[in-house]
């Protein structure tokens, strides 16, 4: 994967190949410009890489046209921003069942309240993104993310802009999507803590894949990237 | 973008207006022209009219949408008088330079108006043009007021609030009415409402311009409280898109109902459209019909060309606010891509929305005129009746609602097929 041309071109990531199994959850870390992000954009079908394939649920998607791709965004992908993650406009329980809508199915209300409900927000429904707290709106984003049970779901620094009790019950529900509802799911972060939550670690440097740990500690984790620093 | 759009706008309003008042100078100097002095005044009136009130909308949307650039200069130690006339500075940039370009323009444009007039026989004979000081004297008083008025009470907004809560914008809109604008809407509604009632009772010479001062009033005070009926309107006209296409109606109708002053902003330009040219061109019609006149051939075409400039002038406006206001939609529109509307759901949806705000505006618009038409109607033939083209009308709409979509799908060109890749 490389951004720019000629003098300027970077290349982001190279020769990376990487299996995320079913119901995992997988860390990915790094260095700022490592490439975690591309990477995650690359799996997510956000972004094309120039090379090599990208295969959820077996099917290669970097070939797919603008059209398929929505689709696959909206059925078979989610994705959790570190910030920015609901439509302004739309209030929480309309953001949830918004992909749904956009593929034109009508969701169990029931199931909504419910998942409103597990991530914590019973009684915000009609409630607008402006007047939820940031680990409020990182919270729906989850739920509609759940609501649509995607094969994989994406997660780039959701706890960044969170304090660390608010970051901490994001957390906690991404654990429970993969360990509740089988949930398999692939987060960026910088922070150790946020990292020990899942079952394997990815270390990424210049673009590539440097080390995996498995289901490590926080401590293990700041040891490793304090290594290589 | 726009900055692009505040210098149009200024180097219209300073041609429109210099233009028809060195057509009315040149007119009103020649006794075989005072017939055609009197409509002559009343277009350069709507001229007016819609360059104060197009310039102003537009400069204060020029101002919000930097806000962010105000609130990072506030945090890096601006202090609001700095950022103030910083704002009052680059305004005054934009007005001079396009008043310049503006005056420079009129004359050809006043020759053009004057041809025109000779060719349909509005005018027995050529109108002379002549270059006097006057016209442009008011042209430019009027182009740097308004601008720097505009600018000044955009600036005001701009530094009242805090630099970090700018920069952490929040959708929901604080207050819907602040107290100010609540009470100059209230008030120039009254007024208006007062010289509907005032038409009738005039002398018949006067019935056109108090029933255009009327239409001008009701339009500023509909743009003022136009939020409340636009929150309204885009319920039910939000509830007519859901129907017909649940995902992008859906969120059409929201974005009218959560941000209903931004949906102003881009309603108004279509809501003056319609309101002016229809008083204009229809009470030309009630006044003809009253009086047993038919127009036929290019005389058919006096009243839409004469307004046409100014028609004109505000679609350009619908364009340039929807344009405007969408691309302050980017990031949602990136955001929905990536949660998986289609391509076509998304333009589906930015022309939802667009329909919307143009219709919500159109009828107001419609409202208004047909109010002070009525109030004509009553004043020329003593019944609550006027004349009116289907056509003409049809025509006013259609060309708001194009505009508007034309200016909606091209300033989210970029952000509707671009790439999705986030930095950092």
């Amino acid at each position: 994967m490389t951004y720019g041309k000629g003098a300027t071109e970077v290349a982001a990531l190279r020769q990376v190949s990487v299996a995320f199994p079913r119901g995992s959850f997988t860390a990915v870390m790094g260095p700022s410009g490592s490439g975690k992000s591309t990477l995650l954009q690359c799996a997510s079908g956000l972004d094309r890489p120039d090379s090599g394939a990208v295969r959820i649920a077996g099917r290669d998607i970097t070939r797919l046209r603008e059209k398929a791709l929505a689709v696959l965004r909206r059925d078979q992908v989610g994705v959790i921003f570190q910030a920015f993650n609901l439509v302004p406009s739309l209030t929480a329980w309309q953001n949830v069942i918004l992909p749904s809508s956009l593929a034109g199915r009508r969701p169990d209300p029931s199931r909504v309240r419910e998942l409103l409900h597990r991530v914590g927000l019973a009684g915000r429904e009609r409630h607008r993104p402006a007047q939820l707290s940031g680990g409020q709106q990182q919270r729906v984003a989850i739920a509609r993310a759940l609501l649509g049970r995607p094969e994989v779901l994406f997660a780039d620094e959701p706890t960044g802009a969170l304090d660390r009790s608010a970051g901490h019950e994001v957390l906690a529900l991404l654990r429970e999507a993969v360990d509740a509802f089988g949930q398999t799911v692939v987060m960026v972060t910088h922070d150790p803590q946020a990292a020990a939550q899942s079952d394997s670690v990815l270390f990424l440097t210049d673009g590539q894949i440097v080390d995996v740990l498995d289901r490590p500690s926080a401590d293990r984790i700041g040891m490793r990237l304090g290594g290589r620093r | 973008m726009s900055f692009a759009a505040s210098f149009a706008a200024v180097l219209l309003a300073v041609m429109l207006v210099g233009g028809s008042g060195m057509v009315v100078a040149g007119a009103g100097a020649r006794d075989d022209l005072s017939g055609v002095v009197g409509l002559l005044v009343l277009s350069a009136m709507v001229s007016g009219f819609v360059s104060v009130f197009v310039v102003a909308g537009m400069l204060s949307l020029h101002v919000l949408r930097r806000r962010r650039t105000w609130a990072l200069l506030r945090s890096v130690g601006m202090t609001p008088r700095q950022v103030r006339r910083l704002v009052t500075a680059e305004a005054l940039v934009v007005a001079v330079l396009a008043s310049a370009a503006g005056c420079v323009l009129a004359v050809p444009y006043a020759a053009a108006m004057a041809e025109f007039m000779r060719m349909t026989g509005l005018a027995p004979t050529s109108v002379p043009v002549e270059v006097t000081s006057g016209p442009f004297i008011l042209a430019l008083v009027v182009g740097l007021a308004v601008t720097l008025l505009a600018a000044r009470g955009a600036a005001r907004k701009a530094v009242r609030v805090g630099p970090l809560e700018v920069l952490r914008e929040s959708a929901a809109q604080r207050r819907l009415l602040s107290w100010p604008r609540a009470v100059s809407g209230a008030v120039a509604l009254g007024g208006g409402i007062a010289l509907l009632f005032l038409v009738p009772q005039v002398k018949a010479v006067a019935a056109v311009p108090t029933g255009l001062g009327a239409t001008m009033a009701l339009c500023v005070g509909a743009s003022a409280l136009g939020p409340v009926a636009l929150r309204g309107m885009g319920r039910l006209l939000g509830a007519v898109a859901v129907r017909l296409d649940p995902g992008a109606g859906m969120l059409a109708g929201s974005s009218l109902v959560a941000q209903p002053r931004r949906a102003m902003a881009a309603a108004s330009p279509a809501m003056l459209t319609v309101a002016l040219a229809c008083t204009f061109l229809f009470a030309v019609a009630t006044g003809d019909a009253a009086a047993g006149v038919t127009r036929t051939g290019p005389s058919a075409w006096a009243a839409p060309m004469l307004v046409g400039s100014a028609v004109a002038y505000t679609v350009i406006s619908v364009l340039n606010a929807t344009a405007m206001t969408m691309t302050e939609r980017t990031e949602e529109i990136r955001l929905l891509r990536t949660l998986g509307i289609t391509p076509r759901q998304l333009t589906r949806m930015v022309c939802w929305e667009t329909l919307t705000v143009t219709c919500a505006g159109a009828l107001l618009g419609t409202g208004i005129a047909a109010a002070s038409l009525t109030a004509l109607g009553e004043a020329a033939t003593g019944r609550p009746w006027f004349a009116y083209s289907v056509p003409q009308y049809a025509g006013l709409v259609l060309v708001c609602a194009v505009s508007g979509l034309a200016g909606a799908l091209t300033s989210t060109r970029k952000a509707r097929h671009g790439s999705l890749r986030h930095d950092g």
